[in-house]
């Protein structure tokens, strides 16, 4: 299996000299292309710090990443943000939209930059995002006008614009109820099939149990990992419990 | 409690509240400078005119004059409380020598005069009337503004010698504009110089009722009494004495208007920011229960520090730098003398701009009442209706770059703000292209026309009309001369629409060789036609089209107003014609020459001067430069300042609008980077946004100087007597390089107040 990212050894410490506190403490993870990563553990075990040291949007202590092959805490801000643009996706706890802007056009914002004699094929595209995941009638709509869950579909949308290699999702279901949260993991379930790489931060039993490899962090260290056979859609009441005696047993 | 909020605030915004402080402190220091200097002008003048008593009405004459019907006349007058006949010793400026310079170049008519009994003192430098002994002069305070002379230099008249005692206020002739120049001996001296030069008489009268001065001068006139000059009052006196400090005071005042105004809008934007950003806080504390008026009060009461700090400041500023500017006003009139008002006055100036800041910041907040506890805490942001933003959407474009299409978008999105910045670099263009517009229209050698002079290069000007012929025939037969003509100025009677009848002086000859400008009309062209100076048709009550009546040698003559011009020469009252008439006698003469070759002009003007000693000759460019000179150069400095002003304006304001954004949007910049934005996409986005602000406000600016720029102009102008005019527009400086050099400033800023945007962290400041 072909790796897509490689963390070494990751060390990130916050604070001032007298008072540092290393919130990863020499984390290593490697995920495969098309591999759906869980990531589960405490509140501020370090979880999200891991998701922005991973994709580049923070800066290390100390060791690696490796990401096909490049290793990007080498490379310049410009590059990193094209990967970032190209290779990856994101899906925030909170829905992270910019106010000005309505609802398609922060879904195209990504993909249109030096991109616009292309915005029709773009504009399609993101509607057709939409109607898939049931927001095809808000459109035009600002983003003050839809509510928290059709908001974090517009975050999907957003996040598959650019067909990424992987999408980062630090609990994307975290805010929504548990109706829409199957609605939502039903889409990331199919956009794996399809082949994207997907790491999710969860505290949620059913959304781990649709992963194939869990990994449970303990004050910014891996402590424990479940894998778990690929998701067919069938057996989801066994996998929860599986994973759900696997967390008492790690003691979250 | 609320000084720890609001003291924490400062700290957290400083360059902000630094910037905010200085602009206030600046306005403050020019709205009191105005109060300040106003006060002291009318009370240095006020102090000046009554220790001098300045005459209410002054007759200058040449020619005989018979006292006794004069003192008749003035018996018989009620109204008249004083009344004396002053002798001027008009001297040739080339006889003129004081230490090693030659008054040769003056264009003013020099004289030698002796201390007034009764009135129209001549004072020293003290205000006290002056006591002259003989062997001494006493120099008029202009040329020692000038440098021409000092205490102890020799003075040679006319091959006399004296030695310079001091310098003299004249309250009737200290402006450069005033064509007169007394020079003060004494008694004995004058007696033995008085063959040397001629004498002019100054017949002048102090009023029991100075309100009645115009019944006083139609009965002078109607009295048919000496009148072969100029006729002055005391008002004429007191514009005179003021105009220069005022036109200074004017430009302070336009200035602190324009300051005021940016000090009022960064305030705003800063304020609206602010409200901004703590549009959650302030839906909390709502929701929470806390009163409308407590939240207020926190604002109010920063705002109120600020402006408290900013005036103090600007006032103790203005007190440093009153002196410099005082400096003039107290030479040419003495001190005023209270002038510890004039302090308080300054204080009062301040606290007006004191309250208007609290009453300006208090009106902005009213928009606390608009925001509503659910849409604050929800969204964090006003739900207000975005009209023409909605209509910019991002998979329409196809215009502009995603990243210029952001910054524009914003700029739509968010008007009230951004009209901020717009409101001063409008102002900012305004400020640059204005006072270089009017340099260029002044410093124009056509600009003369304005004044009531044509556009020629030499003119001879003489009192003798028997040696006109000589002369005509001399300039007739030098081949170096392309054109001339001979004007004759003689007086006339005007019937008034009242019936009584007034002096008017015309101006007979061709007119159309060197023409003026007109500002209704045009010139006379027929016998039968006149054109009035704007002063003159002011006072007769006349238009173009009207008729008038002179009266010559007892006929009367209908005569149509064929055009209204501004002139500044003559004290403003002409009036041109072409009439031909033998009867009455001339005045004065005056032949316009025009060479072929200009280069020739200064040997000429030296030929000719040499050759007419009876005449006066002078080069126009001197005369221009003499009479406009002074002010010429001072607005080509203050056109300097003004780009420098206004640009750093631009800059700071540019540089405080882009920190402040950068710090407001830190979140919205975290999205963008974390979806594959790059520094430079988010710094041109940044500068999208205020170059786009820009170009609105440069062509907002340009249009604005060109109107209203232009009427203000004009106003400021028309105080030298001339009416109108157009701006003389040098399009590479005005339309290129202006705005070239704010867009160099404001991206200069732009990219400055940016800098900090590829600081941001990322995973910091998304979590909001
Ligand atoms: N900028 C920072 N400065 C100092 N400490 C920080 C900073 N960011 C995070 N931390 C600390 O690092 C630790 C890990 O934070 P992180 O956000 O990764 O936790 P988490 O596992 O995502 O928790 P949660 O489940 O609550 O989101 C926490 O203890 C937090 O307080
Ligand atoms: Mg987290």
């Amino acid at each position: 299996m072909k790796k897509i990212i490689i963390g070494d050894h990751i060390v990130k410490s916050f604070g001032v000299k007298d008072d540092q506190r290393n919130v990863l403490d020499g984390v290593s993870v490697e995920i495969n292309e098309g591999e759906f990563v869980a990531i589960m553990g405490p509140s501020g075990s370090g979880k999200s710090t891991l998701m922005f040291a991973l994709s580049g949007m923070d800066s290390l202590t100390n060791g690696r990443v490796i990401f096909e092959g490049m290793d990007l805490t080498e490379i310049g801000e410009k590059e990193l943000s094209e990967i970032r643009r190209i290779k990856m996706g994101f899906i925030f706890q909170q829905p992270t939209m910019l106010k000005y802007l309505n609802i398609i056009d922060n879904i195209v914002l990504p993909s249109m930059r030096n991109n616009r004699k292309n915005a029709p094929k773009i504009a399609e595209k993101a509607r057709k995002l939409m109607r898939r995941v049931g927001i095809g009638d808000f459109e035009k709509r600002d983003i003050t006008q839809v509510s928290g869950g059709q908001l974090q579909r517009a975050g999907i949308c957003r996040a598959l614009m650019n067909n990424p290699k992987i999408i980062f999702g630090d609990e994307p279901t975290g805010a929504l109820n548990s109706k829409s949260s199957e609605d939502i993991m039903d889409i990331f379930s199919e956009i794996n099939m399809e082949g994207t790489a997907l790491m999710l931060v969860t505290h949620d039993a059913k959304v781990a149990a649709r992963s194939d490899r869990i990994m449970f962090m303990h004050d910014g260290k891996i402590v424990s990992e479940l894998k778990l056979e690929k998701f067919n859609g069938k057996d989801i009441e066994d996998r929860i419990n599986e994973v759900t005696v696997k967390m008492r047993e790690v003691g979250i | 409690m609320y000084n720890r909020i609001i003291w924490n605030d400062i700290l957290k915004s400083k360059l902000i509240t630094l910037t905010t402080m200085i602009f206030v402190a600046v306005a403050a220091m020019l709205v009191s400078l105005a109060a300040i200097l106003v006060f002291n002008l009318s009370g240095s003048l006020d102090t000046l005119m009554k220790n001098a008593k300045t005459p209410h009405f002054m007759q200058m004459h040449s020619g005989e004059i018979d006292t006794v019907r004069l003192e008749s006349f003035a018996k018989q007058n009620s109204n008249i409380n004083t009344f004396q006949v002053v002798e001027f010793l008009n001297i040739d400026s080339a006889q003129i020598i004081l230490g090693n310079n030659s008054l040769a170049n003056s264009i003013q008519d020099n004289g030698l005069s002796v201390q007034n009994e009764q009135f129209d003192y001549l004072l020293d430098l003290s205000g006290n009337i002056i006591h002259v002994s003989d062997g001494e002069i006493y120099v008029p305070i202009s040329y020692m503004r000038d440098n021409t002379t000092k205490i102890g230099d020799l003075a040679i008249i006319s091959g006399k010698e004296f030695v310079v005692a001091g310098f003299l206020r004249d309250s009737t002739m200290n402006s450069s504009l005033s064509s007169s120049k007394r020079f003060l001996i004494s008694t004995n001296d004058f007696a033995e110089i008085k063959d040397l030069g001629s004498i002019e008489y100054l017949i002048e009268f102090r009023l029991k009722d100075y309100s009645a001065i115009g019944e006083f001068e139609a009965a002078y006139t109607s009295a048919g009494l000496e009148a072969n000059g100029p006729t002055l009052t005391y008002t004429l006196f007191k514009t005179l004495n003021a105009i220069s400090d005022g036109m200074m005071i004017a430009v302070i005042l336009l200035v602190s208007a324009l300051v005021v105004t940016i000090a009022f809008m960064s305030i705003r934007f800063t304020l609206l920011a602010k409200i901004e950003d703590d549009y959650r806080e302030i839906g909390v504390m709502k929701a929470i229960g806390i009163h409308l008026s407590d939240i207020k009060k926190i604002y109010l009461a920063k705002y109120a520090a600020i402006a408290a700090t900013g005036s103090i400041l600007g006032f103790i500023i203005s007190l440093m730098f009153q002196g410099i500017l005082l400096e003039n006003l107290r030479l040419f009139m003495g001190k005023s003398e209270n002038s510890y008002f004039a302090i308080v006055l300054g204080i009062i100036g301040i606290l007006i701009v004191f309250l208007a800041i609290v009453a300006y910041v208090n009106g902005v907040l009213k928009r606390f009442k608009k925001i509503t506890v659910a849409e604050a805490i929800r969204f964090g942001t006003s739900q207000e209706k975005k009209v023409v933003a909605k209509r910019f959407s991002l998979v329409r474009n196809r215009l502009y770059s995603t990243n210029i299409f952001l910054g524009i978008k914003d700029v739509f999105t968010r008007k009230r703000l951004y009209a901020t910045m717009l409101m001063v670099l409008v102002i900012s263009t305004f400020i640059i292209i204005v006072p270089q517009n009017l340099f260029n229209t002044i410093s124009e050698k056509s600009f003369i026309q304005y004044m009531g002079i044509g556009n020629y290069d030499l003119r001879i000007q003489t009192n003798t009309a028997e040696k006109i012929k000589d002369i005509v025939k001399t300039i007739d037969s030098d081949s170096a001369i392309s054109k001339y003509v001979v004007m004759t100025t003689k007086t006339f009677k005007v019937k008034t629409s009242n019936g009584s009848e007034e002096n008017i002086k015309v101006e007979l000859g061709d007119h159309s060789a060197f023409p003026i400008a007109y500002s209704v009309g045009r010139a006379p062209a027929a016998e039968n036609e006149i054109s009035l100076s704007s002063i003159n048709a002011d006072e007769l009550g006349k238009e173009v089209g009207d008729v008038m009546k002179l009266v010559i040698e007892g006929r009367e003559k209908d005569l149509r107003v064929s055009g209204i011009y501004s002139d500044v020469t003559n004290g403003g009252k002409t009036a041109k014609a072409l009439f031909s008439d033998n009867t009455t006698s001339v005045m004065w003469t005056i032949i316009c020459v025009e060479f072929s070759d200009k280069s020739l002009v200064d040997s000429k003007v030296l030929g000719y001067s040499d050759k007419f000693d009876f005449a006066k000759t002078s080069d126009i460019d001197e005369f221009v430069s003499q009479t406009l000179g002074s002010t010429i150069s001072s607005v080509q400095k203050a056109s300097f300042a003004a780009i420098v002003v206004a640009l750093i304006i631009t800059v700071i304001v540019t540089l405080l609008f882009m920190k402040m954004l950068i710090a407001k949007e830190r979140y919205s910049i975290a999205i963008m980077k974390a979806l594959g934005f790059t520094n430079s996409d988010i710094r041109t986005q940044y500068a999208s946004r205020s170059v786009f602000v820009l170009i609105v406000g440069i062509i907002l600016g340009t249009l604005l100087a060109n109107t209203l720029g232009e009427v203000l102009a004009s106003a400021l102008i028309a105080s030298f007597g001339a009416a109108t005019f157009s701006f003389t527009v040098n399009p590479l400086t005005a339309y290129f390089l202006s705005p070239l050099m704010m867009l160099v400033a404001v991206l200069f800023a732009t990219k400055l107040g940016t800098s900090d945007a590829g600081q941001i962290n990322i995973s910091d400041n998304i979590k909001e």
